[in-house]
């Protein structure tokens, strides 16, 4: 019972952050440095996770297999321009530098 | 059936992302599974709450003990990015009826606002292709989650394939993908540093939120011209 009511709230929590702004209308322009803040912010929280789930792993401290397959999706995405070949590769790169013993 | 051209849009330029957001929810319904969820618990997760990093954080949270409102609370940091994306879209939005825009807020993810301010700061106004991308990214994922947490109990010990990295390779990827300027590169560096070092240091999902919100601050703090 306990996880749906977590998930319940979980989800009024999630929908509150997307349809807030949305209904909710602010007045006046918004200073440049915010705007400046506020577009920065998206690319440093994916970051954060991205960095977050490189370092710990399923709460287990990255024995650098993961640094290498982040690596390598960090590679291909940039010469690819193409996610999904970017995810694939740093799967790939980290059940092969696992199975080395990383 | 011929859709659209914007919609028509979505779909071949948005493919690649489609496609990983449903190895990604296959990935989520496997680890849901495995972490003692049912199949209507996992898919439930995925229609509730629509968030890919949020709906992993639950899953770990939910099997290390947490309580609803600790559930709640890690939820609403995680998904605070949403807020300032629902902001920079509004201005787009301003033809929309209120309950237009309640629809268009539930399919708002990382992905959809990707794509949907990718294809609005081309010029475009018409909403078809954000629509269109945000339905595929949703069927995708609900879908994909059901798939996983269906075969997915037969997986012994997935973290052999690397498939519990996906959702970290994918942010990865989007970072990558999206960085277009040297500022980008660099609020990305100290954004995934500054969350690797607190996560090291024993941060739980605070660390994404503290690293997130301070890391375009150094930015602005050390660069005053264009970004």
């Amino acid at each position: 019972m306990s996880y749906w009511l977590a998930i319940g709230l979980g989800g009024i929590a999630t929908y509150l952050t997307r349809a807030l702004p949305l209904v909710v209308s602010l007045r006046g322009e918004m200073p440049d440095i915010l705007r400046r803040y506020l577009d920065a912010l998206p690319i440093a929280v994916i970051a954060a996770l991205a960095g977050a789930g490189i370092a710990v792993q399923d709460s287990v401290p990255t024995g650098g297999a993961e640094v290498g397959g982040a690596a390598l999706a960090v590679a291909v995405a940039a010469w690819r321009k193409n996610l999904l070949f970017a995810v694939l590769a740093g799967l790939v790169g980290v059940a092969a530098l696992r199975a080395l013993g990383l | 059936m011929s859709l659209p051209r914007p919609s028509r849009a979505a779909i071949t330029e948005g493919w690649p992302v489609l496609l990983t957001s449903a190895v990604v929810g296959a990935t989520f319904g496997v680890i849901a599974r495995q972490s003692g969820a049912s199949v209507l618990e996992a898919s439930g997760s995925s229609l509730i709450i629509f968030a890919g990093a949020a709906q992993f954080a639950v899953v770990g949270l939910i099997k290390d003990g947490a309580t609803p409102i600790e559930v709640a609370v890690s939820v609403l940091l995680i998904n605070l990015r949403h807020a300032l994306m629902a902001a920079s879209l509004r201005p787009f939005f301003t033809r929309t009826s209120l309950a237009q825009r309640l629809g268009l807020a539930y399919i708002l993810t990382d992905e959809a606002f990707a794509m949907g301010i990718g294809w609005f700061r081309r010029g475009h106004r018409d909403l078809s292709y954000y629509v269109t991308f945000g339905v595929g990214l949703w069927l995708c994922w609900n879908v994909s989650t059901i798939a996983g947490a269906l075969f997915g109990a037969g997986i012994d010990r997935p973290e052999r394939y690397g498939v519990d990295f996906a959702i970290t390779a994918c942010f990865v990827a989007i970072v990558t993908l999206s960085a277009r300027h040297r500022s980008d590169v660099a609020v990305a560096l100290t954004a995934a540093f500054v969350a690797a070092a607190l996560r090291l240091a024993g941060a739980s999902t605070t660390a994404v939120v503290i690293a997130g919100a301070v890391a375009p601050i150094v930015l602005l703090a050390t660069r005053r011209g264009r970004v």
